[in-house]
């Protein structure tokens, strides 16, 4: 803001009534550069005066701008993280991690919670989308040789994320205490088992037990919210840091000069 | 980093003269880009989230008003059925687990890890950056495609082909898939 403008701005001041002036002087409190930025400079500042816009860039290019470049993959993964999130944190009212109560609550949240069917389906069918989409984000990148320097150490997190993905969808996977959930967790887990020395342990750390039960049901449920949504957090915001400070997404110009002229 | 592009940025007018006025030495990340090439994070990206954003949770709540999450009656340890099978993107594992445990339950997965981990170190030529499939890359992109692909199929084979002790199954002729 310039000199000259704060001076206009306090003129006006001058002659509004005390609410609006309070509202005025509240509002610029929080928000110190207008409404809606219309020039460059409030275009700048809305970006990186807000806590929550300032993991953008304030420029992009445009080349990542594209949709056919890059899908919106990235972004749809981190929305759907944010619904899962959301959807999650509501059904935690509704949850109680007991062998003997757990699939009474699934069947409360069909019967007599209001919407209880939605929030459910949400939060199921977000998840299978987020591991679908995932793995095109992951196939996206590769195809575009988004991994090569100097985002190598980007793309290694993005393995962490993808395996943090699956580790979600198959701790919350047990959680209705079901059929499906109790065999295909008793399957899922004998996997690990298959391992050599460290196999048989870690099958029987993760259910606490030799066999699927109440400890495993409560060793799932503290991994399905607190423990990886956690670490899928600060995995992600070093995700979304590295794709700054590696200059943005992959683009041509990176490429490196061939005998044939630069392929740009 | 970036080269920095010694070509001709813009269009010369044949009807104007031009000298060096200046030279700019720097390693802002500008340097070398052409000069419209970025644009601002509001609104240009901003408002393509908030589009996005808006339709996937659309698509979402559609979506869940018309197919339910599946349910089946409570778990009951004395009860497998069979066959059991591990949720979808596992079954791919639990294929190969059907022939060799270990290769299905150790090798592979350990193999995938590491070699996705290595990727990057592996192929670091600077070329084909920033095109789907570009030709300099054909090789590596085949080779992960085909990757992509036999997954697919051992997941598919595993949630439709196979019954009842993880034998082979026709889903059209067994009536119903599982």
């Amino acid at each position: 803001m310039k000199i000259k403008d704060e001076l206009i701005n306090l003129n006006q001041q001058k002659q509004k009534g005390w609410f609006k002036q309070f509202w005025s002087n509240l509002y610029r409190s929080i928000f110190r550069y207008g409404k809606i930025p219309q020039d460059a400079e409030g275009q700048s500042y809305a970006v990186f005066n807000n806590l929550f816009l300032h993991i953008h860039p304030v420029k992009v290019s445009r080349h990542s701008l594209k949709f056919s470049y890059t899908f919106g993959l990235g972004i749809i993964a981190a929305i759907l993280f944010l619904i899962l999130t959301f959807t999650g944190v509501w059904l935690m009212f509704y949850y109680f991690p007991s062998a003997t109560e757990a699939y009474n609550r699934m069947l409360d949240l069909r019967s007599s919670v209001d919407f209880g069917f939605v929030l459910r389906n949400v939060h199921k069918w977000a998840a299978e989308a987020m591991v679908v989409v995932v793995i095109l984000h992951m196939a996206r990148v590769f195809f575009t040789g988004g991994y090569k320097p100097p985002r190598e150490f980007n793309w290694m997190i993005g393995v962490v994320l993808l395996l943090l993905t699956l580790g979600l969808s198959f701790t919350g996977y047990l959680l209705p205490w079901d059929q499906l959930a109790f065999w295909a967790i008793t399957v899922g887990t004998s996997i690990a088992g298959y391992a050599p020395i460290i196999g048989e342990p870690l099958r029987k750390f993760l259910l606490g037990g030799d066999t699927v039960g109440q400890e495993a049901l409560i060793r799932f449920y503290v991994l399905h919210v607190v423990i990886l949504p956690g670490l899928m957090v600060i995995f992600m915001a070093i995700h979304f840091w590295r794709i700054r400070k590696d200059g943005g997404l992959s683009h041509p110009s990176e490429n490196e000069p061939t005998k044939k002229g630069n392929s740009r | 980093m970036r080269e920095i592009d010694t070509k001709q940025v813009f269009t010369k007018d044949a009807n104007k003269t031009y000298g060096l006025m200046e030279l700019v030495k720097g390693t802002k990340p500008t340097v070398g880009l052409q000069p419209d090439d970025m644009v601002f994070t509001w609104p240009h990206l901003l408002i393509r989230e908030l589009v996005l954003f808006v339709v996937v949770t659309a698509f979402l709540l559609v979506s869940a008003f018309f197919f339910d999450a599946p349910l089946e009656e409570i778990a009951n340890p004395n009860h497998p059925p069979n066959p059991a099978k591990a949720p979808w993107y596992f079954l791919g594992l639990q294929e190969l687990v059907s022939y060799s445990a270990f290769i299905g339950g150790v090798l592979v997965p350990t193999f995938i890890v590491v070699i996705l981990m290595l990727v990057p170190f592996i192929d670091r030529k600077k070329i084909g950056i920033g095109k789907w499939f570009a030709k300099e890359r054909s090789f590596a992109n085949g080779i992960f495609l085909t990757f992509l692909i036999i997954m697919l199929i051992l997941i598919i084979v595993g949630t439709y082909f196979r019954g009842p002790n993880w034998e082979f199954v026709i889903p059209w002729e067994t009536g119903g898939l599982h």
